[in-house]
């Protein structure tokens, strides 16, 4: 909340811009982000920058492409953020979900993660 | 959490729309402006500071799985490869099996993760399957062994987390077999090894071809390596066994592992040793049979990384220690009063033991049962040792008032009050170093709250002896032994700031002043006080039978109990901290130590912080900053003391500090080195005042190499 009063008149300013809007559009989905090393991580988009950098919350990290077989069990990483550089691709889920109540559970899965690992600085 | 219950829902049915986005995405977001953030409502930076960075080595553990080309295999599919063998070792290959292993545990005990370090050896996921009976037994004993520290340590609660991982992530400690079990199995492949040297000793007259002698150090190496970890393993359970009583044996097991070491040394090198070749920077190389990587999913997200492996020959060098150190506390259970074993505790601390050590003498001390050694309760265990220190007339058997059953209820209920603070100052010795300072600042609480009470049993068998005994005094009794224990709390407190270096040259004159001007002072008088009770309780008439001994007079002159050792001791060091405070003045005064001037901080903030724990004791009554000033205030003097004055008086104090500590019988290698830097120290003010370096304005050295809390003063060309 406190860092959120920091930077919301950016908020303000750039909420109509097109391509904020975009991104904006996908907070709170699903996403999967393949890495360099070969790694996919799936987890709740959170927040980006100029630089790609993204957090995604709830991540899981698979060490195989996601289609293989036999489907192996993640690891739960918690929140996690992807440096810009290291991303290959990435996808959104876009699967039909009332949008309601998506919206407050997702949140609340952004809370749990950030407080899994709160003191690692 | 949604993403988890739409992926896991079921893992047939897929309820996942991917649709990729990368460039699209890549572009959106190469558009905004340098700093600016898209973030969802309820995330900020502040939680984006706890997000793992992935691609980090030192953040990411899952990283370096996949950085390593090889193929990380378990101890089932590295035998089916063939890549591990687990029957027909060679002796070189236990050998360095075993040294690894060795290596791995002392790692362990310095605080990393047992997955990282004793589990990378794969033989200890499954002894069973191995079918080489040396390596097999080997594994079992060393399971058991980590076993048993883990519990040992757990159960005497001297570590915080971060400085031991007891964590066992769920791998099996062959707890279905018995320790007799697993000892008698490892015996008996030991006598087997110890058949096979004695009969490939050199015989008189032999020839003998290098081979053969090979052969014979070989086995032998193995044969002592065994013989090692059997009585490590028996030594740790001689500790835990009831009521000390395996302390004797432990102590015998002991020497016999000292006698084995040389041996263990110098026979490291017979080992097989890893290829230096693949060392990278996630990665070691290791022998056959060991794999740093194995557990790496087994870690939370942000864990320390990968374990860096302590050297063979260091290991062994470190269990030494750890051998001469548990020596050295077998002597415990025969040292007597509780205040000799606290000092042994104190003593003990000060050579920064490792973990290990320092557990087994909690638990030696005071066992899970809360008895001391196991078998007396605390409460008598006091009621010696106060008797020992200030012989109060409501313990001693001549008093009027020791069969008063009211009397006995209340010294009862006090002392069973004074227990737990009591053994908590045992338990305080037994965390590390740096850990202690918070602990002793935490004590002080109990103990002041302590002090009221022991102060109000005193009030009421004073009321109690005088009604019979006019001339005898019970005030401030009990009180006494717990300004005692209050003013060593706060000395070491106080003193642990120098050990770990937390104080600015520019802060030492209220330091010095506090120790020299009020808790060393405190504590001298606090020592007489009970010395003088110590020696009322001998004079006093021994009831009525005693009367008329003509051997009373030479009686009297031989003190059986006195406290001249302690108190000779609290004066010294009074005289210590005087001379470095009265130095300390004298060099603000000719201006060679000048507090640097900072904008948003001043001298009363750190005063206050310094010692703010002492604010919740009573007795002796907390100085405050004002009164500070006040007290140490140089223009109390008529005339003001000259920068000379101030030097002689500090050279004054040394000389005194040194005197007593000469008088002290018998020298402890401690009292000799501090009479040492109170010698130099002397000289140095001698020198002062006689007007070296008298023109320079350069600052004072002091220099904590000798001793981390006496410094010598060094005045630098």
């Amino acid at each position: 909340m406190r860092a959120m009063a920091v930077d919301s008149p950016n908020l303000n300013i750039s909420g109509s811009r097109p391509e904020r809007q975009k991104i904006e559009n996908w907070l709170n989905k699903s996403m999967r982000i393949r890495m360099t090393d070969g790694r996919t991580l799936v987890g709740v988009f959170l927040c980006t920058d100029c630089d790609c950098n993204i957090i995604v919350g709830s991540c899981e990290e698979y060490l195989r492409p996601p289609d293989s077989q036999p489907k192996e069990d993640p690891r739960i990483l918690g929140l996690a953020m992807i440096p810009g550089k290291h991303v290959v691709s990435i996808e959104i889920d876009e699967t039909a979900v009332p949008q309601g109540s998506d919206n407050l559970d997702r949140s609340e899965g952004v809370g749990d993660s950030g407080y899994d690992h709160p003191d690692y600085m | 959490m949604a993403s988890d219950g739409t992926e896991q829902g079921d893992m047939d049915q897929p309820k996942f729309n991917w649709v990729d986005i990368t460039q699209e995405f890549l572009s959106a977001s190469s558009q905004l402006p340098l700093g600016e953030l898209v973030h969802t409502n309820m995330f900020g930076l502040f939680e984006a500071m706890s997000a793992i960075e992935m691609m980090d080595p030192k953040m990411d553990a899952g990283m370096l799985c996949n950085q390593i080309k090889r193929k990380v295999l378990s101890l089932e599919q590295a035998v089916e490869e063939g890549s591990v063998k687990i029957s027909k070792l060679e002796h070189s290959e236990l050998i360095g099996i075993m040294d690894s292993s060795l290596a791995c545990l002392v790692t362990w005990i310095e605080g990393h993760s047992l997955a990282q370090t004793v589990f990378t050896n794969l033989y200890l996921h499954n002894p069973y399957i191995i079918e080489d009976r040396c390596l097999k037994c080997f594994c079992i004993v060393m399971l058991k062994t980590v076993d048993l520290i883990r519990e040992r340590i757990n159960r005497a609660g001297t570590v915080e987390e971060e400085d031991f991982q007891p964590m066992s992530y769920g791998f099996k400690m062959a707890g279905d077999v018995s320790d007799s079990r697993a000892i008698g199995m490892i015996k008996e492949v030991e006598e087997e090894y110890g058949k096979i040297s004695k009969n490939t000793r050199p015989k008189a007259g032999q020839d003998r071809t290098v081979i053969q002698e090979t052969e014979h150090q070989m086995v032998t190496a193995v044969h002592i390596r065994l013989k090692f970890f059997r009585l490590f393993y028996s030594a740790l359970l001689s500790f835990v066994k009831e009521k000390c009583e395996g302390v004797q044996m432990a102590h015998k097991q002991l020497s016999q592992i000292v006698e084995i070491l040389p041996a263990m040394i110098s026979t490291i090198s017979f080992g097989i040793q890893e290829e230096s070749s693949e060392a990278s920077k996630n990665d070691y190389p290791t022998i056959p049979g060991f794999e740093p990587l194995i557990n790496q999913r087994l870690l939370p997200p942000t864990f320390p990384r990968y374990t860096i492996i302590k050297d063979r020959l260091e290991s062994v060098n470190y269990i030494k220690t750890l051998v001469q150190k548990l020596q050295s506390i077998t002597v415990v259970p025969e040292l007597g009063s509780l205040h000799t074993i606290l000092d042994f505790f104190m003593d003990f601390s000060r050579s920064s033991p490792c973990v290990l050590s320092r557990s087994l003498l909690q638990l030696m001390l005071i066992p899970p049962n809360r008895r001391v050694f196991g078998s007396q309760s605390v409460v008598d265990a006091l009621k010696e040792t106060i008797r020992n220190f200030i012989s109060p007339p409501g313990l001693s058997p001549k008093s009027s008032i020791y069969n008063h059953a009211q009397a006995k209820e209340y010294i009862d209920a006090l002392l069973t009050r004074a227990a737990r603070p009591i053994c908590t100052l045992f338990q305080i010795t037994g965390h590390n170093r740096a850990r202690q300072r918070d602990k002793w600042a935490h004590i002080l609480d109990d103990l002041s709250n302590l002090q009221e009470e022991a102060d109000k049993v005193d009030a009421y068998l004073h009321t109690l002896l005088v009604q019979t005994e006019r001339n005898r005094s019970h005030l401030a009794c009990f009180g006494t032994w717990v300004l005692y224990h209050t003013l060593n709390a706060m000395i070491n407190y106080t003193l642990s700031g120098f050990e770990l270096e937390l104080y600015a040259t520019f802060e030492y004159h209220y330091v010095y002043w506090y120790l020299y001007e009020l808790l060393y002072a405190w504590m001298v008088s606090t020592l007489h006080r009970a010395d003088s009770f110590l020696l009322d309780a001998e004079n006093a008439p021994a009831d009525m039978s005693q009367k008329g001994r003509s051997s009373k007079k030479t009686k009297k002159k031989k003190r059986t109990k006195t406290l001249a050792r302690e108190l000779t001791i609290a004066q010294a060091y009074q005289q210590m901290f005087g001379g470095y405070y009265k130095a300390v003045v004298a060099f603000q005064l000719c201006g060679k130590l000048k507090e640097p001037k900072f904008k948003f901080d001043n001298e009363e903030v750190r005063y206050s912080h310094r010692f703010a724990p002492f604010s919740t004791v009573l007795t002796p009554p907390m100085v405050h900053y004002a009164q500070y000033k006040e007290m140490s205030d140089l223009s109390r003097y008529d005339p003001l003391p000259t920068t000379q004055e101030m030097f002689g008086a500090a050279c004054k104090c040394f000389c005194q500090a040194k005197e007593l500590l000469d008088s002290i019988i018998p020298q402890t290698e401690e009292i000799q080195a501090i009479i040492k830097i109170a010698k130099t120290n002397f000289v140095v003010m001698k020198l002062v005042v006689g007007g070296h370096k008298e023109d320079s304005l350069d600052p004072p050295e002091f220099d904590f190499t000798q001793h981390n809390i006496f410094p010598i003063i060094k005045l630098i060309l």
